[in-house]
């Protein structure tokens, strides 16, 4: 095992998806009690899902608060421990990966948090920031890694003279950039990027999803990218998966599932992106979903989706939909072709 | 007459002035919004509007905020009036809706008498006839079951539902203006949608003033008939929605539009940022505090005043000919 994680993961991958996820479960125990603590229930966060990314590819993961996007980011690399399934990234199955073979592959993948100013320590300046994934792997001498830090900076758009500043110092968009700067420095495989622009103002989400853009071409980087917001994610990714308590209920192409989205829920979220038209914003049917999400320690039976969709019929509340594939990749757990 | 009249709004917290001379007007039954990015001083403006600014001790130390310029709202001016006088207007001729509803709700008090207080304070409702009253403004944002809801506290509620009882509150008294700052920022899409369809009811069916707060040029389109774009304490562009829209005129309005991926546009088409950061200006009386960021700079840019030029579409940038 050990010596498959030190091979390039990249070189044979032209056919085998870069990240492949099987019937990934995480769920949280409930636990009540004030002596004895006694577990009686489980939150099912991510239940079943799978899904798999190409080398060089970005994959967009879209929902709403609570539908388990960010936990089944965090499970992929293993910050959350999965309670069930199969994760491989390039030929390694990181779901059986324990300690210290298990720390030395995290090289091979990073994160990009939400929040720029809490994810960077603020007693580190920039110089210790980006150093530091480099002496925990134990990469380099001190003026290697020095030499990284400055070609990373340069990479992301920020100068050399940054490199004795501390997080405070920086604007939002600054920031992110030092964000996704440290997630660089081990030039890693796969970047999971959780939120990483929801923070920013307007002008800066488009300095950085660009950046990323320009990033993932310049170091051959692929992407799970998580975020709630439509347009965003249509922009970044090649394909999208739409996620609601912690299932999947439509996977495509980017351009297939905006053009034509095939389940109720992806239509009521594409319908509910107010768009920057006046006139396309007065002409639109939007559907306007009922109530809020069920709670996912106790999902409605059958279709999930059931107790908030307008066209919900008595089958779904009797049997679960199949995840089909309804066009060419183009997957989809509804009992109706809509 | 308008409703609301701001004339040459200025706040500054000691030194630094947020607000430099900001005017707008939001007539009756008109949604009007203020449109920017943070920094650029739209929620102090409202926050000033509503007297919920800390005010400024004689020693001038505490932190407290210079306002100047006037609210004119229905024929008084708000900023010449006393504590006492705004307390008897607020939550009654003008109220607010605020971003985060978790914490604009007292945690310890349950929410039926949150909302029976504006009733008893403002309309002198007491005991069941505010309680049944509070009921039915639950029900009218359309929280079901509303009188097991009255009991309950803000942290038992999801996130669209405080909302819907923050704006509840806020329209208890029939207010003639209602601000809203960035009342949809803190939900989910599908939530956003819901509460922005609750919002135009209420303006349609009552008649009621929305002056909105947002960062949001979607929902900006979706809900406003007049857009003030507001950047580093001034207005760079005022007109009607549809105009402001069709034809941005200042390049940071035009940078804003570019700088969102649309839905409606083809998949992976580059956006166009705008350089920079707000972090990057100069003082506006040095020329356009925009000219650091803009594609457009020129020396007439960053010499003397650029003034708001224009009656229905108006600008402040003096190459703003050249663009059209």
């Amino acid at each position: 095992m050990s010596d498959n994680m030190t091979e390039d993961l990249t070189a044979d991958t032209a056919t085998a998806p870069l990240l492949a996820i099987e019937d990934l479960e995480v769920h949280f125990p409930i636990r009540r009690g004030i002596a004895i603590e006694r577990t009686v229930g489980h939150v099912r966060a991510v239940d079943g899902v799978s899904l798999s990314i190409g080398a060089g590819d970005t994959y967009g993961l879209v929902g709403e608060s609570g539908c388990g996007k960010t936990t089944l980011g965090r499970a992929v690399l293993r910050i959350e421990e999965p309670t069930a399934g199969k994760i491989r990234l390039g030929d390694v199955e990181v779901t059986s990966l324990r300690s210290e073979p298990l720390r030395r592959f995290r090289s091979k993948m990073q994160m990009v948090f939400q929040d720029p100013l809490g994810s960077l320590n603020p007693r580190h300046n920039v110089e210790m920031l980006l150093a530091e994934p480099l002496k925990v792997h134990g990469v380099g001498s001190k003026t290697e890694r020095n030499k990284l830090a400055t070609e990373t900076l340069d990479a992301v758009g920020l100068p050399s003279s940054v490199l004795d500043r501390y997080p405070h110092e920086f604007s939002g968009g600054q920031r992110q950039r030092l964000g996704i700067a440290r997630a660089l420095m081990l030039r890693p495989d796969l970047i999971v990027c959780d939120e990483p622009v929801s923070a920013l103002d307007v002008s800066i989400q488009a300095q950085v999803m660009n950046l990323l853009d320009e990033l993932q071409d310049e170091f051959g980087l692929t992407y799970l990218v998580i975020a709630h917001d439509l347009a965003v994610v249509r922009h970044l990714s090649d394909q999208v998966g739409v996620m609601y308590l912690g299932k999947l209920v439509e996977e495509a192409d980017s351009e297939a599932i905006y053009e034509h989205p095939r389940h109720p829920y992806t239509k009521a979220l594409l319908s509910a992106v107010p768009q920057p038209d006046p006139e396309i914003e007065a002409n639109r049917e939007r559907i306007i979903l009922k109530g809020d999400l069920p709670s996912p320690a106790n999902p409605p039976s059958g279709c999930r989706f059931r107790t908030r969709c307008p066209w919900a019929q008595d089958i779904c509340a009797e049997e679960e939909p199949v995840w089909r594939e309804a066009a060419t990749g183009h997957k989809v757990a509804c009992h109706f072709d809509l | 007459m308008a409703l609301l009249e701001v004339e040459d709004l200025r706040i500054a917290f000691g030194s630094s002035t947020v607000v430099d001379g900001v005017s707008f007007h939001v007539d009756e039954s008109q949604v009007v919004s203020l449109v920017g990015e943070s920094g650029c001083g739209k929620s102090v403006t409202s926050l000033a509007i509503m007297g919920l600014l800390p005010k400024l001790r004689k020693s001038g130390r505490g932190g407290g905020a210079a306002v100047s310029g006037r609210a004119v709202f229905d024929g008084v001016d708000l900023f010449g009036l006393s504590a006492d006088q705004m307390r008897r207007r607020r939550g009654a001729d003008l109220a607010m809706v605020f971003q985060d509803p978790l914490s604009s709700l007292n945690p310890v008090v349950p929410i039926g008498r949150q909302i029976t207080e504006v009733l008893e304070r403002h309309r002198g409702l007491r005991g069941e006839a505010a309680r049944k009253e509070a009921e039915n403004l639950l029900d009218r944002v359309g929280i079901p079951d509303p009188r097991r809801r009255l009991g309950e506290y803000p942290h038992q509620l999801s996130g669209g539902m405080r909302q819907r009882v923050l704006i509840a509150i806020a329209v208890a008294c029939a207010p003639r203006l209602l601000i809203a700052d960035e009342p949809t920022t803190a939900l989910d899409v599908t939530i956003q949608a819901q509460i922005l369809e609750l919002l135009k009811d209420l303006v349609d069916a009552e008649g009621t003033a929305l002056l909105m707060i947002t960062h949001d040029l979607g929902v900006v389109a979706g809900m406003c008939n007049v857009v003030n774009v507001l950047y580093s304490g001034r207005v760079v562009e005022s007109s009607s929605a549809s105009r402001l829209f069709a034809e941005p005129t200042h390049p940071y309005t035009v940078g804003l539009l570019g700088s969102i991926p649309r839905l409606d546009l083809p998949i992976h088409e580059p956006l166009k940022p705008i350089r920079g950061s707000i972090a990057d200006v100069i003082r506006w009386g040095d020329g356009c505090a925009f000219a650091p960021r803009c594609d457009l700079v020129g020396a007439e840019c960053v010499a003397g005043e650029p003034m708001l030029k224009g009656e229905a579409h108006a600008h402040r940038c003096v190459k703003a000919e050249e663009i059209a």
